[in-house]
């Protein structure tokens, strides 16, 4: 089954391949549309949008799809049901590609509601509970954006038909077009995780590495960000891209905060890729969508090789993720290490890896249009933070002195997940170049000053200084965690962002419910209807009893009494 | 009746069963005031004869006591004819001497407020006597009844009834007195139903006997007089399913028999807009559903109550009972078919 279907994903990553590079040489467009049914004044149809932003996005999922699957087939040997795992994967590439294709925003919602539910299956593929929690909150928390989406068909029926992608010329300053725009910022904010919602992304770690590798690193997370920047000529000028700008840049800051104070291997890489995400959107919000977009498929490459690689030292380390009992692995497993390493370097932006191209150009974007104080600090800062939890991570796996156990077997030849990381490392190196080569077709217009020009090597520098500082602990080292404790655990937690999804939302209103139930449920319910009721007719019979048990002669005296009473009573 | 009578070696009271017959055509057929009269005097000489039983006790006691409220009744009764013949020479119903008339009337069947001889007696009697009683002694009054009768002082005297045969019976465990108290409820939606017509009120009242008829049956096979003799013999499962038709049904639960005539009787009180009329009929029904079920619940739901020291072998008879069933549970529906 693995074999099956990564031939046919590869097969499909280079049928998409050749037609993106037609398309793109050609300037094509591609548009199939299927009218289901016409029924009063709208159309359901079903479309197909195939065009160069489509089609090179379906080649690099279903590259990336087929590299995991690929890879799966070694990590999770040991499941008994590997079809059905496979087959998850499968529904979720169909939703994924189901939502790139689609300029109609029924397919959109099919998409949609397919990446959450199978994200969801995934996610709890291992059923503890701590999986079960993940689940749930990921599920939720995408239930929101799906709710959005569906508030949103309602609304496009005013236009007649759901093919927004016509709309966007005529329609700008309409009022529903705003509603739209609102409720399509908060659906993409919920699947990318932005700052209202952003607990579920490192819960959803829960899950099997070959999922985060594919789901939460490169597809799932960058749907919101693809469907913004399909509706990027709608919203390019309305005040809540702004809205967006804020709440995204303030993610990635706050995910590289937290990032540095995480132990956990998957879950750094989890706020590294929130951090990306935020950073993507911000770039999207400053009104440059096709960088936006390269930075989607660069950061999708680098990734999800991050992700392989620290599936293979968890299985090293006899399933363990903290990153304090990992050290000095580069000695010992040198192939998974140079993955590693090049992922990481890609990813803090160092010169002519992929992730040089789109990050380097953002920040000279940022430096070159004239934006607020605020915007350039917090990238810059970001940057930083970026390169300083990186190198601490690189510290701890890599250099430091190995700290699990005495005798330890570090084996790192399993061809199958290494062939596979293989090639996510060829496209990482080589697509940052490659896709700028592509999308642009003339470069950017950068005109800077020289020490601004320098201002991303400047704080990448300190933040490697400072990665390297903050990793080297001896036995005399002072927990500085803990002379700080209100201030660490607030950056640690995510600034408390996770308790408004989970512990907000339910203690609340069970806490008030259990005051309703005591009191009104078994309380005063009990006292007017149930309980109560049946003491009055008990009370009633009892009294009425009285005057039951009695002699006879009572008797046939209460019939004269009754006899005079209807009689005077009725006579009046 | 008739097997009991037979298998007490006592066919004498055969003759008396006949005389109480013709006594209630008698009292329903005759062209004035003084046959009515004639007929509810012969029905009270036959009776007595029926529940008198020289041997026990508490039976002569009791025939002691059904004998004084009824003559009590029948005087006043003939009385008020009396004065109705010689000093009011109108038609019109709504007046005092109706109201006398019906009231000697409603203690001769056991209606509140004079109603207070009727659960004692019936303590006294046998099953089968309790049937004749329940049945039977009603027809003539109520016919009587609905030929001069005072609308106010009946819906009155129908709240009273109703009120007191659900409220009575809560506190009950003598099955006797349960039916007893029920039987009198039922007489609140009886005269109502005279009231409207007379051929409803027989739709009601065959209906009413023919279910009091199954219930009083199965006790009688049974011998069974108290709630705590529900437990102690092994009663089969389509007994107990029997006893839980039948009790559903007498209380009015659709789809069973007993909905029907509750539900006729509802509807014209809805058309003709008498809602809190309604309203009481409704609740009080709901009381005496709920005593209905107190009894048999225990006996017959997932964890029934089950004595097992006492083994008591009961004589299934299988056909009689499947038969009450089936006319219980499915006469309502096949009624549509025929009737609709």
């Amino acid at each position: 089954m693995c074999f099956n279907s990564f031939f046919f994903l590869f097969f499909f990553m280079l049928i998409n391949f050749f037609f993106f590079v037609y398309f793109i040489m050609n300037g094509l467009s591609v548009f199939f549309e299927w009218e289901i049914i016409s029924f009063n004044s709208m159309s359901i149809v079903m479309s197909i949008l195939l065009d160069w932003m489509s089609l090179l996005f379906m080649m690099f999922v279903s590259l990336i799809s087929s590299v995991v699957i690929f890879y799966s087939k070694s990590y999770m040997n040991s499941e008994l049901n590997l079809n059905r795992f496979i087959i998850l994967v499968l529904m979720f590439v169909f939703s994924m590609v189901l939502l790139i294709i689609s300029p109609n925003l029924i397919s959109i919602l099919l998409g949609w509601d397919g990446l959450g539910l199978i994200s969801y299956c995934l996610v709890i593929y291992y059923q503890n509970l701590k999986s079960y929690n993940a689940g749930m909150l990921t599920a939720l928390s995408n239930r929101i954006g799906d709710v959005m989406i569906l508030m949103i068909i309602c609304w496009v029926m005013n236009y007649g038909s759901w093919n927004y992608i016509f709309y966007f010329d005529f329609m700008k300053n309409d009022y529903v077009m705003f509603i739209i725009s609102f409720m399509i910022i908060i659906a993409a904010m919920t699947k990318s995780a932005q700052i209202p919602f952003s607990s579920w992304l490192p819960a959803a770690m829960a899950a099997p590495t070959p999922v985060s590798a594919l789901v939460h690193s490169s597809t799932l997370v960058t749907a919101g960000v693809y469907l913004l920047i399909r509706f990027n000529y709608l919203l390019i000028d309305m005040f809540f891209f702004k809205v967006l700008l804020f709440l995204s840049i303030l993610t990635m800051f706050m995910s590289g905060i937290s990032a540095n104070y995480e132990f956990d291997l998957k879950k750094i890489i989890a706020l590294s890729t929130l951090s990306q995400l935020g950073l993507m959107m911000s770039i999207l919000s400053l009104g440059f969508p096709d960088i936006a977009f390269f930075h989607l498929l660069t950061h999708a490459m680098f990734k999800a090789l991050l992700f392989m690689c620290a599936g293979v030292i968890i299985h090293m380390m006899n399933d363990i993720q903290d990153i304090r009992y990992m050290g000095g692995l580069s000695l010992y497993i040198p192939l998974t290490s140079l993955c590693l390493n090049i992922s990481n370097l890609s990813l803090c932006g160092i010169p002519f890896l992929s992730g040089f191209y789109s990050k380097d150009l953002i920040l000279e974007m940022v430096s070159f249009n004239s934006f607020n104080l605020m915007v350039f600090i917090l990238f810059y800062l970001s940057t930083g933070l970026t390169v300083f939890y990186t190198f601490r991570l690189i510290m701890y796996v890599m250099i430091n002195d190995f700290n699990l156990m005495m005798i330890y077997n570090l084996y790192d030849e399993d061809y199958i997940m290494l062939n596979s990381m293989f090639v996510l490392l060829f496209m990482s190196l080589l697509s940052g170049s490659f896709l700028s080569w592509f999308i642009f077709s003339y470069p950017y217009m950068i005109y800077l000053p020289f020490n601004l020009k320098l201002m991303v090597i400047y704080v990448s520098i300190l933040g490697s200084i400072l990665g390297f500082m903050v990793s080297n602990m001896g036995i005399y080292s002072l927990n500085k965690l803990l002379l700080s404790y209100n201030l660490s655990s607030f950056l640690c937690l995510m600034w408390f962002m996770p308790n408004l999804s989970t512990y907000g939302l339910s203690y609340i209103y069970l806490n008030f419910s259990q005051i309703l139930f005591k009191n009104i449920d078994m309380g005063w319910s009990e006292i007017y209807s149930g309980k109560g009721i049946f003491n009055i007719l008990k009370n009633y019979s009892v009294f009425y009893n009285i005057y039951q048990m009695n002699n006879f002669k009572i008797y046939l005296f209460s019939f004269i009494l009754w006899f005079m009473i209807l009689f005077i009573f009725f006579f009046i | 009746m008739f097997f009991f009578i037979l298998t007490n070696n006592n066919s004498n009271k055969m003759f008396f069963l006949f005389i109480l017959f013709f006594s209630t055509l008698i009292s329903i057929s005759s062209n004035s005031w003084f046959g009515c009269w004639i007929g509810l005097e012969i029905n009270l000489l036959s009776f007595i004869p029926l529940i008198s039983n020289s041997k026990n006790l508490l039976s002569v006691e009791t025939s002691l006591k059904y004998f004084l409220t009824q003559s009590l009744a029948s005087i006043n009764f003939l009385f008020m004819i009396l004065i109705k013949f010689s000093l009011l020479k109108n038609f019109d119903m709504n007046n005092i001497i109706s109201i006398m008339m019906n009231s000697s009337l409603l203690m001769k069947m056991g209606s509140a407020p004079f109603h207070f001889w009727f659960p004692n007696i019936v303590e006294g009697l046998s099953w089968m006597n309790n049937f004749m009683l329940m049945t039977w002694q009603k027809i003539s009054p109520m016919i009587l009844l609905s030929y001069y009768f005072n609308k106010n002082f009946l819906i009155f005297m129908i709240i009273m009834n109703l009120i007191i045969g659900s409220l009575g019976g809560l506190n009950q465990t003598s099955l006797r007195k349960l039916l007893a108290f029920s039987s009198i409820n039922n007489l609140g939606w009886m005269i109502f139903s005279i009231m409207i017509s007379e051929n409803l009120w027989l739709f009601y009242f065959l209906i009413y006997s023919m279910m009091i008829f199954m219930m009083i049956s199965l006790f009688f096979l049974m011998n069974m007089y108290f709630m705590n003799q529900l437990f102690i013999n092994n009663m089969n499962f389509f007994i107990k399913l029997n006893l839980l038709i039948n009790f559903l049904s007498l209380g009015g639960l659709p789809p069973f028999m007993g909905f029907m005539p509750k539900w006729i009787i509802i509807n014209f009180l809805l058309i003709n807009k008498f809602y809190f009329l309604t309203f009481i009929f409704m609740m009080t029904s709901l009381i005496i559903i709920y005593y209905y079920i107190r009894i048999i619940y225990s006996s017959f739901m997932f964890n029934y109550f089950k004595m097992k020291w006492v083994n008591l072998l009961m004589k299934n008879n299988m056909s009689l009972i499947n038969l009450s069933s089936f006319i219980s549970i499915s006469s309502m529906i096949l009624s549509t078919f025929i009737f609709m």
